[in-house]
Protein backbone atom coordinates (compact mmCIF):
# COMPACT_ATOMS: atom_id res chain seq x y z
CA UNK A 1 0.00 0.00 0.00
CA UNK A 2 3.02 2.18 0.79
CA UNK A 3 4.24 2.06 -2.91
CA UNK A 4 1.00 4.15 -4.27
CA UNK A 5 1.76 7.11 -1.83
CA UNK A 6 2.37 10.47 -4.30
CA UNK A 7 5.84 11.00 -3.25
CA UNK A 8 7.02 7.64 -4.64
CA UNK A 9 5.29 7.90 -7.79
CA UNK A 10 6.98 11.17 -8.23
CA UNK A 11 10.52 9.58 -7.26
CA UNK A 12 9.72 6.76 -9.99
CA UNK A 13 8.69 8.97 -12.69
CA UNK A 14 11.89 11.06 -12.10
CA UNK A 15 14.07 7.99 -12.26
CA UNK A 16 12.83 6.45 -15.85
CA UNK A 17 12.99 10.55 -16.74
CA UNK A 18 16.49 10.03 -16.00
CA UNK A 19 17.54 6.75 -17.88
CA UNK A 20 15.31 7.91 -21.07
CA UNK A 21 17.49 8.28 -23.70
CA UNK A 22 15.87 9.60 -27.39
CA UNK A 23 17.61 7.20 -30.02
CA UNK A 24 16.06 8.89 -33.05
CA UNK A 25 18.18 11.35 -34.90
CA UNK A 26 16.19 14.60 -36.13
CA UNK A 27 15.24 15.09 -39.89
CA UNK A 28 17.92 17.03 -41.72
CA UNK A 29 17.50 20.49 -41.71
CA UNK A 30 15.15 20.39 -39.02
CA UNK A 31 15.93 23.78 -37.10
CA UNK A 32 15.87 25.85 -40.31
CA UNK A 33 12.72 24.35 -41.06
CA UNK A 34 11.46 25.20 -37.58
CA UNK A 35 12.03 28.77 -38.36
CA UNK A 36 11.34 28.79 -41.54
CA UNK A 37 7.30 28.11 -40.12
CA UNK A 38 7.35 30.60 -37.59
CA UNK A 39 8.47 33.08 -40.12
CA UNK A 40 5.80 32.03 -42.42
CA UNK A 41 3.18 32.40 -39.49
CA UNK A 42 4.47 35.97 -39.10
CA UNK A 43 3.65 36.89 -42.21
CA UNK A 44 0.00 35.32 -42.77
CA UNK A 45 -2.30 38.23 -42.26
CA UNK A 46 -4.15 38.35 -39.83
CA UNK A 47 -7.80 37.06 -39.58
CA UNK A 48 -10.25 39.57 -41.05
CA UNK A 49 -13.38 40.86 -39.81
CA UNK A 50 -16.48 39.80 -41.22
CA UNK A 51 -18.07 41.91 -43.06
CA UNK A 52 -21.35 43.85 -42.19
CA UNK A 53 -23.50 41.89 -44.47
CA UNK A 54 -21.91 38.67 -43.34
CA UNK A 55 -22.77 39.69 -40.05
CA UNK A 56 -26.53 40.37 -40.94
CA UNK A 57 -26.54 37.02 -43.18
CA UNK A 58 -25.90 35.42 -39.77
CA UNK A 59 -28.20 37.39 -37.94
CA UNK A 60 -31.04 36.64 -40.22
CA UNK A 61 -29.94 32.94 -41.02
CA UNK A 62 -29.83 32.05 -36.84
CA UNK A 63 -32.20 34.85 -34.96
CA UNK A 64 -35.21 35.77 -37.29
CA UNK A 65 -36.51 32.12 -37.39
CA UNK A 66 -36.64 31.95 -33.70
CA UNK A 67 -40.27 31.91 -33.13
CA UNK A 68 -40.98 34.59 -30.55
CA UNK A 69 -38.47 36.74 -32.69
CA UNK A 70 -40.28 36.33 -35.61
CA UNK A 71 -43.89 36.94 -34.08
CA UNK A 72 -42.83 40.11 -32.21
CA UNK A 73 -41.49 41.33 -35.78
CA UNK A 74 -44.58 40.37 -37.95
CA UNK A 75 -46.50 41.62 -34.95
CA UNK A 76 -44.93 44.77 -34.99
CA UNK A 77 -45.00 45.32 -38.90
CA UNK A 78 -48.76 44.55 -38.30
CA UNK A 79 -49.22 47.52 -35.71
CA UNK A 80 -47.55 49.82 -37.59
CA UNK A 81 -49.07 48.76 -40.90
CA UNK A 82 -52.70 49.59 -39.00
CA UNK A 83 -51.79 52.73 -37.89
CA UNK A 84 -50.33 54.32 -40.54
CA UNK A 85 -53.49 53.05 -42.59
CA UNK A 86 -55.61 54.76 -40.03
CA UNK A 87 -53.88 57.64 -39.67
CA UNK A 88 -53.91 58.17 -43.41
CA UNK A 89 -57.19 57.34 -43.83
CA UNK A 90 -58.46 59.79 -41.31
CA UNK A 91 -56.27 62.80 -42.88
CA UNK A 92 -57.81 61.37 -46.50
CA UNK A 93 -61.54 61.93 -45.05
CA UNK A 94 -60.61 64.98 -43.35
CA UNK A 95 -59.33 66.34 -46.61
CA UNK A 96 -62.27 65.22 -48.67
CA UNK A 97 -65.40 66.59 -46.12
CA UNK A 98 -63.41 69.55 -45.85
CA UNK A 99 -63.56 70.09 -49.88
CA UNK A 100 -66.86 68.83 -50.27
CA UNK A 101 -68.27 71.14 -47.49
CA UNK A 102 -66.36 74.39 -49.20
CA UNK A 103 -67.56 73.09 -52.39
CA UNK A 104 -71.28 73.25 -51.15
CA UNK A 105 -70.50 76.87 -49.79
CA UNK A 106 -69.52 78.08 -53.53
CA UNK A 107 -72.11 76.16 -54.84
CA UNK A 108 -75.01 78.37 -52.92
CA UNK A 109 -72.54 81.74 -52.51
CA UNK A 110 -72.64 83.85 -55.74
CA UNK A 111 -69.15 85.69 -54.58
CA UNK A 112 -67.47 82.21 -54.06
CA UNK A 113 -68.62 80.49 -57.08
CA UNK A 114 -65.40 80.12 -59.16
CA UNK A 115 -66.15 81.95 -62.45
CA UNK A 116 -65.63 81.00 -65.79
CA UNK B 1 -30.61 31.86 -43.98
CA UNK B 2 -33.21 31.05 -46.25
CA UNK B 3 -36.40 30.73 -44.09
CA UNK B 4 -34.85 34.08 -42.22
CA UNK B 5 -35.45 35.59 -45.00
CA UNK B 6 -38.58 34.54 -45.64
CA UNK B 7 -39.95 36.06 -42.74
CA UNK B 8 -38.86 39.42 -43.60
CA UNK B 9 -40.51 39.30 -46.47
CA UNK B 10 -43.35 37.99 -44.72
CA UNK B 11 -43.32 40.65 -42.20
CA UNK B 12 -43.59 43.19 -44.87
CA UNK B 13 -46.11 41.89 -46.81
CA UNK B 14 -48.11 41.51 -43.72
CA UNK B 15 -47.85 45.40 -42.93
CA UNK B 16 -48.40 46.36 -45.99
CA UNK B 17 -51.33 44.31 -46.65
CA UNK B 18 -52.66 45.76 -42.95
CA UNK B 19 -52.12 49.17 -44.44
CA UNK B 20 -53.94 48.86 -47.78
CA UNK B 21 -57.10 47.17 -45.51
CA UNK B 22 -57.07 49.74 -42.79
CA UNK B 23 -56.96 52.43 -45.19
CA UNK B 24 -59.35 51.70 -47.73
CA UNK B 25 -61.85 50.42 -45.33
CA UNK B 26 -61.84 53.64 -43.79
CA UNK B 27 -62.17 55.94 -46.60
CA UNK B 28 -64.81 53.83 -48.25
CA UNK B 29 -67.43 56.72 -46.40
CA UNK B 30 -65.17 59.33 -48.65
CA UNK B 31 -65.03 57.94 -51.81
CA UNK B 32 -68.42 57.34 -51.82
CA UNK B 33 -69.27 60.53 -51.26
CA UNK B 34 -67.14 61.53 -54.13
CA UNK B 35 -68.74 58.70 -56.10
CA UNK B 36 -72.42 60.20 -55.78
CA UNK B 37 -74.22 62.63 -58.32
CA UNK B 38 -74.05 65.78 -56.12
CA UNK B 39 -71.17 65.21 -53.89
CA UNK B 40 -71.26 68.41 -51.87
CA UNK B 41 -75.38 67.45 -50.80
CA UNK B 42 -74.05 63.48 -50.08
CA UNK B 43 -72.06 65.19 -47.75
CA UNK B 44 -74.77 67.22 -46.24
CA UNK B 45 -76.91 64.36 -45.43
CA UNK B 46 -74.03 62.57 -44.18
CA UNK B 47 -72.87 65.50 -42.12
CA UNK B 48 -76.37 66.30 -40.34
CA UNK B 49 -77.56 63.02 -40.64
CA UNK B 50 -80.65 63.56 -42.47
CA UNK B 51 -83.32 60.43 -43.00
CA UNK B 52 -83.79 60.21 -46.88
CA UNK B 53 -87.14 62.05 -46.21
CA UNK B 54 -85.14 65.32 -44.62
CA UNK B 55 -82.72 65.09 -47.49
CA UNK B 56 -85.34 64.94 -49.99
CA UNK B 57 -86.82 68.13 -48.90
CA UNK B 58 -83.70 69.65 -48.59
CA UNK B 59 -82.37 68.34 -52.43
CA UNK B 60 -85.55 70.12 -53.31
CA UNK B 61 -85.11 73.33 -51.97
CA UNK B 62 -81.30 73.62 -53.54
CA UNK B 63 -82.22 72.35 -57.00
CA UNK B 64 -85.23 75.34 -56.60
CA UNK B 65 -82.50 77.93 -55.20
CA UNK B 66 -79.50 76.78 -57.99
CA UNK B 67 -81.24 78.53 -60.93
CA UNK B 68 -81.52 81.75 -58.71
CA UNK B 69 -78.13 81.61 -58.02
CA UNK B 70 -76.95 81.51 -61.65
CA UNK B 71 -79.14 84.43 -62.44
CA UNK B 72 -77.59 86.21 -59.46
CA UNK B 73 -74.54 85.04 -60.80
CA UNK B 74 -74.56 86.57 -64.64
CA UNK B 75 -75.75 89.44 -62.85
CA UNK B 76 -72.77 90.25 -60.56
CA UNK B 77 -70.70 89.52 -63.31
CA UNK B 78 -72.45 91.71 -65.78
CA UNK B 79 -72.36 94.45 -63.23
CA UNK B 80 -68.11 93.64 -62.29
CA UNK B 81 -67.64 94.18 -66.04
CA UNK B 82 -69.70 97.35 -65.82
CA UNK B 83 -67.64 98.61 -63.03
CA UNK B 84 -64.33 97.89 -64.35
CA UNK B 85 -64.88 100.03 -67.35
CA UNK B 86 -65.75 102.62 -65.37
CA UNK B 87 -62.61 102.73 -63.09
CA UNK B 88 -60.38 101.71 -65.20
CA UNK B 89 -59.90 105.16 -67.02
CA UNK B 90 -61.25 107.01 -64.19
CA UNK B 91 -59.02 109.43 -61.90
CA UNK B 92 -61.93 110.84 -60.05
CA UNK B 93 -65.70 109.88 -58.47
CA UNK B 94 -68.05 110.29 -61.31
CA UNK B 95 -71.57 110.20 -60.77
CA UNK B 96 -71.33 106.69 -62.74
CA UNK B 97 -69.09 105.59 -60.37
CA UNK B 98 -70.93 106.15 -57.45
CA UNK B 99 -74.29 105.09 -59.06
CA UNK B 100 -71.71 101.69 -59.82
CA UNK B 101 -71.03 101.50 -56.62
CA UNK B 102 -74.50 101.83 -55.13
CA UNK B 103 -75.21 98.82 -57.69
CA UNK B 104 -72.82 97.02 -56.12
CA UNK B 105 -73.80 97.14 -52.71
CA UNK B 106 -77.59 96.40 -53.79
CA UNK B 107 -76.82 93.51 -55.71
CA UNK B 108 -74.33 92.16 -52.37
CA UNK B 109 -77.06 92.78 -50.53
CA UNK B 110 -79.46 90.76 -52.69
CA UNK B 111 -77.51 88.05 -53.11
CA UNK B 112 -77.17 87.53 -49.19
CA UNK B 113 -81.08 87.70 -48.98
CA UNK B 114 -81.40 85.41 -51.35
CA UNK B 115 -79.10 83.33 -49.66
CA UNK B 116 -80.15 83.77 -46.44
CA UNK B 117 -83.83 82.93 -47.22
CA UNK B 118 -82.11 79.60 -48.81
CA UNK B 119 -80.41 78.71 -45.57
CA UNK B 120 -83.42 79.30 -43.63
CA UNK B 121 -85.97 77.05 -45.65
CA UNK B 122 -83.37 73.98 -45.50
CA UNK B 123 -82.43 74.39 -41.96
CA UNK B 124 -86.47 74.10 -41.87
CA UNK B 125 -86.45 70.99 -43.53
CA UNK B 126 -83.96 69.24 -40.99
CA UNK B 127 -84.64 67.78 -37.78
CA UNK B 128 -84.49 71.00 -35.14
CA UNK B 129 -81.48 69.86 -33.49
CA UNK B 130 -79.76 69.68 -36.91
CA UNK B 131 -81.26 72.94 -38.20
CA UNK B 132 -79.97 74.87 -35.36
CA UNK B 133 -76.42 73.33 -36.28
CA UNK B 134 -76.86 73.66 -39.90
CA UNK B 135 -77.85 77.35 -39.82
CA UNK B 136 -75.04 78.00 -37.15
CA UNK B 137 -72.35 76.61 -39.31
CA UNK B 138 -73.36 77.84 -42.83
CA UNK B 139 -74.08 81.95 -41.59
CA UNK B 140 -70.46 81.58 -39.74
CA UNK B 141 -69.72 80.11 -43.40
CA UNK B 142 -70.71 82.72 -45.92
CA UNK B 143 -71.62 85.95 -43.14
CA UNK B 144 -68.66 85.87 -41.78
CA UNK B 145 -66.64 89.66 -40.91
CA UNK B 146 -64.20 89.28 -43.56
CA UNK B 147 -67.12 88.51 -46.30
CA UNK B 148 -65.48 88.69 -49.64
CA UNK B 149 -61.94 88.65 -48.06
CA UNK B 150 -59.74 85.69 -48.90
CA UNK B 151 -60.06 83.06 -46.76
CA UNK B 152 -57.51 81.50 -44.53
CA UNK B 153 -59.23 79.50 -41.81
Amino acid sequence: MKANEPGDHEEALRKVLKEWRVGAALPPRFQDGVWRRIEQAERAPAPIAPSAWAVIAHWIGTMVPRPALAASYVAILLAIGVTAGWAQAHRETRRVKNELRERYVRVLDPYQTPRR
Amino acid sequence: MKKGVLILVFGLVAGAAAYACIYFACTASARSLQRTDKPELAWLKEEFNLSDAAFQRVFDLHAAYLPQCRDMCREIDAHNVKLQALLSGATNMTPEITGALAESARLRSGCQTMMLRHFFQVSQAMPPEQGRRYLSWVKEKVFLPDYGMPNEK
